[in-house]
């Protein structure tokens, strides 16, 4: 089931168990409760990050999701939890990155003493929410602000290798430690990318023409689609249309869906 | 005090952050020389922590097919070892529900 969050016991000699979810005190898996069909995205694409956050020696989870917001399950130690979350607020109203894909990885970022929030976002980049709070205060948190912008978006029609790629694309997750050892916190991103190759056989004018041609047939054939959705006869013979565009994708170009780790060593 | 002064210098000059720091351009990770890459559909999640033990933090990469995750150990210099996926009771580790 979607949503919910996985634990992995480690053992005395490094091995780890299967993964379990995690349960609240009532004996029930942790997951933030959706209120009505308008807030799903609350509970899907959730992010767990274990962090001593109300500062009273057990570790808790702050946790995000699909819709960018981001929830507190508090910890009670040896790895029970408060069944019902609570919503991370700045000020008056809940934290919220700039996008959607909460990410939350929770350091001192600024260096005062305190717990910051940053985040990658589905849109790329990296975020942070400043903690003002100052040490052991109930956390007050800023608006989240760019940290690092989102990279250059990919289009969709320009055929694109790994060696093109300079940064990290879109659906960015970040960790963030000083990972060359000389005394400043550097982020690691992680992404997701679409690789596009072009057809054997094609010139990048060939393909460019014909793929805005594609692109045109396929906006023609959803428009249809959508016009005779009251007609199951016709609406079947538009789905197989659309069907075979996508088919014939492959006669333009290849696709790769993967995703790369990139480092920011700070200056 | 050297903050707020900090600060304060960058109000005056009309900056607009309070906080801020600089990084290098973005390196891709590599790992046995390789760069570092998930499987489709992609979303690699890093994480970056001492899994074996010996004093080094090494490379651990999340994906979204399967719930499975690679760990690249560290073998210091700044040299990450290919990539291996994490077990869990004998067998590769998946974390079910990955949506």
């Amino acid at each position: 089931m979607a949503g919910l969050f996985q634990i992995l016991w480690g053992g005395p000699s490094g091995e780890f168990q299967a993964a379990e979810p995690l349960v609240g005190t009532d004996g029930e898996p942790l997951i933030i409760p959706i209120e009505g069909p308008s807030v799903q995205t609350e509970n899907i694409c959730t992010r767990p990050t274990a962090i001593d956050w109300d500062s009273d020696g057990d570790l808790d989870l702050v946790v995000g999701n699909f819709a960018g917001s981001f929830y507190l399950f508090t910890g009670l130690g040896n790895g029970k939890f408060e069944p019902t979350p609570q919503p991370i607020m700045s000020g008056d109203e809940p934290l919220r990155i700039s996008g959607v894909h909460s990410d939350p990885f929770l350091i001192d970022w600024d260096g005062d003493g305190d717990i910051d929030i940053l985040s990658g976002s589905g849109s790329g980049g990296v975020q942070w929410s400043e903690n003002t709070a100052g040490v052991g205060k109930p956390p007050q948190l800023s608006s989240f602000q760019t940290l690092i912008d989102p990279g250059e978006q990919i289009s969709y029609n320009t055929p694109t290798s790994e060696n093109d790629l300079t940064g990290p694309a879109s659906s960015t997750r970040i960790w963030a430690d000083d990972v060359n050892n000389d005394g400043k916190l550097d982020l690691l991103v992680g992404d997701s990318v679409t690789l596009i190759s072009i057809a054997e056989g094609l010139t990048l004018e060939q393909f460019k023409q014909k793929h805005t041609e594609w692109q045109k047939a396929v906006r023609e054939a959803s428009a249809e689609m959508n016009s005779v959705s009251d007609d199951q006869e016709k609406l079947q013979e538009a789905l197989k249309r659309i069907q075979s565009l996508y088919a014939s994708k492959a006669d333009l170009m290849s696709e790769e869906r993967t995703g790369f780790v990139w480092l920011y060593l700070q200056k | 005090m050297k903050r707020i002064l900090t600060s304060a210098l960058l109000w005056f000059i009309g900056s607009t952050p309070s906080f801020a720091l600089t990084f290098e351009k973005p390196i891709r990770l590599e790992g046995g020389g390789e760069p570092v890459r998930v499987e489709s559909p992609g979303y690699a999640a890093p994480c970056w922590a001492d899994v074996d033990g010996d004093g080094l933090k090494d490379l651990l990469v999340g994906q979204f097919r399967n719930g499975k995750i690679r760990v690249f150990k560290n073998q210091g210099g700044g040299k990450l070892a290919a990539g291996e996926w994490l077990q869990a009771d004998g067998e590769v580790a998946e974390v079910p529900g990955v949506w």
